[in-house]
Order: C-alpha cells, then structure tokens, then sequence
C-alpha cells in the first residue's frame, strides 16, 4: 500500500461536495488526466448521495465514510454507512429504477458507477447498512523521466 | 452552484449552469429553475454545460423532471457542449439525441428551425 485515506462525515448533502474535493486531492499524485478525474469523482458522488438520501434519508445524525487506498497506480475506495441498508439489490441496481422518484432521483447511479469503475461491489444489508467497494486504474500519461 | 437564465422570444429558455451540479445544488436549484419556466409560453429549454465543472445523476433527474414538464406543451430539449463525462452520463440515460456541440447561438436557431446557409 502506498497511501491511505479516511474521511467521515454527518449525513448532510452539503457534504457531497468535500467527499470529492477530498478523493481529488488523493489522487491528484498519480496526475489524472481531465477525464479520469471526473469519472472517478462522479463515482465518489453518486456512492456519498446514495448513502445520504437513502442510507440515513439525510438526517444529519448518520456518519459517511470514505476510505481510499492507493497501490501503485490503482485506486481502491469504500464507501460506507450504517443506515437502513438496500432491501432490493438487484433491483436498486437496474438502469432507471428509483425508490424516491419523488425528489426526481434518476435511477442511473449505480449503472452510472458500474460503467466508471473498473471493479465494484455493493453489499447491503437492511437495519445493518451499505457498503460500496470500487476501484479504478489510472493510465494517465507519465512524462518521460530526465536522468 | 450558480446559474443563469435567458428568455429569448418567450419561447426559448437559455438555462446556463456554473460549478458542480449534484444532489445538494439540485435541490437548491429545482424549484426556482422550474418556476421560471413554467411563466410565459415557453417551448424550448437549452441547457448550456459549457462552463459547468462536474455534474453527476442528479443532472439527469433535473433534466428529466423539466422534459416531463414540458411535455405538456409538446416542448423540446437541447443540452449543449456537455463534457466528455457528462456526455456519457447522458448517453447511458438514454438522451443521446438531445445533445448538441455549438454556440449557443446556433442552438436558438436550430430550436427556432433556422437552418444555416
């Protein structure tokens, strides 16, 4: 492992935002390019908001958090709550469904996430919580070194 | 967050989004978004991306929620110069075909159906 990152926060929407300035800066060593950057922080944000709205239907009280380990040119990271878990997996996890279409949530998360990740894994259990596991490879062009 | 909106001709919404777009200033945003072009006789929204840094699916729940509303008066949608992200985005929500790269200029006329040349 080369470097590791914990960061924990209350169940505010307003928090979305340092979730992905916070993985940003942890992955800005490896010199993303534009476009990695934006499809890594936009996995960040959708796992984050899921746990807030859905998780702990934002009640500030629940704590988020994301843990983000760096090997090598590979980010893995974890996000987690423990709120009131994912009774449908399966179907939280089909293209357009949504359980709170109320708020003009789209739907498209996790296929969002499953299509910016190279690896993801969701485990959720009802009254327990839910835990979101991605990783993502970083083929940002390296400048040749000058010996 | 910030945005901007521009009536052209009463009929021609030029909404333009400033900075992440996400869940926290999608609900900040919606309801004054949506009052505004529910006034007048408004047939068209152009949401201009240009200048806006990061969105994720709370876009498309935006998007979505004002495509229903004017589907009520037979209304279209042009979402112009998304990011290469963005436009993935859309494209695994199925809006593909709302996207277009321009000016914004050329947007208006191509929702007036000016055709140039």
């Amino acid at each position: 492992m080369d470097n590791e990152m914990t960061l924990s926060f209350l169940a505010v929407s307003e928090n979305e935002s340092l979730a992905r300035m916070a993985v940003t800066s942890f992955v800005s060593q490896l010199d993303p390019t534009i476009d990695e950057l934006s499809e890594f922080k936009t996995i960040v944000s959708e796992a984050v908001s899921n746990a807030i709205i859905h998780g702990y239907d934002e009640d500030g009280k629940g704590v988020v958090t994301v843990h983000a380990v760096r090997e090598g040119d590979v980010i893995s990271v974890a996000v987690k709550d423990e709120g009131k878990g994912i009774p449908d997996l399966k179907r939280a996890m089909e293209p357009l469904y949504t359980s709170k279409a109320e708020m003009e949530r789209s739907g498209m998360g996790f296929t969002i996430m499953e299509s910016f990740a190279d690896h993801l894994q969701v485990e959720s259990e009802p009254g327990v919580g839910t835990v979101v596991t991605f990783s993502k490879k970083f083929l940002s062009v390296k400048m040749p070194q000058i010996s | 967050m910030n945005y901007e909106i521009n009536m052209h001709l009463d009929t021609i919404a030029v909404i333009r989004l400033y900075g992440e777009l996400d869940h926290h200033a999608t609900e900040k945003i919606r309801d004054q978004i949506s009052r505004t072009i529910l006034q007048g006789s408004l047939k068209t929204i152009i949401w201009n991306l240009e200048k806006l840094n990061f969105m994720d699916s709370s876009g498309i729940g935006l998007i979505l929620g004002r495509m229903r509303e004017l589907r009520a008066v037979n209304g279209q949608t042009i979402i112009l110069n998304p990011s290469n992200t963005m436009k993935k985005i859309f494209q695994f929500s199925g809006l593909s075909s709302y996207m277009m790269e321009g000016k914004e200029q050329d947007a208006i006329m191509h929702a007036r159906g000016i055709v140039n040349g």
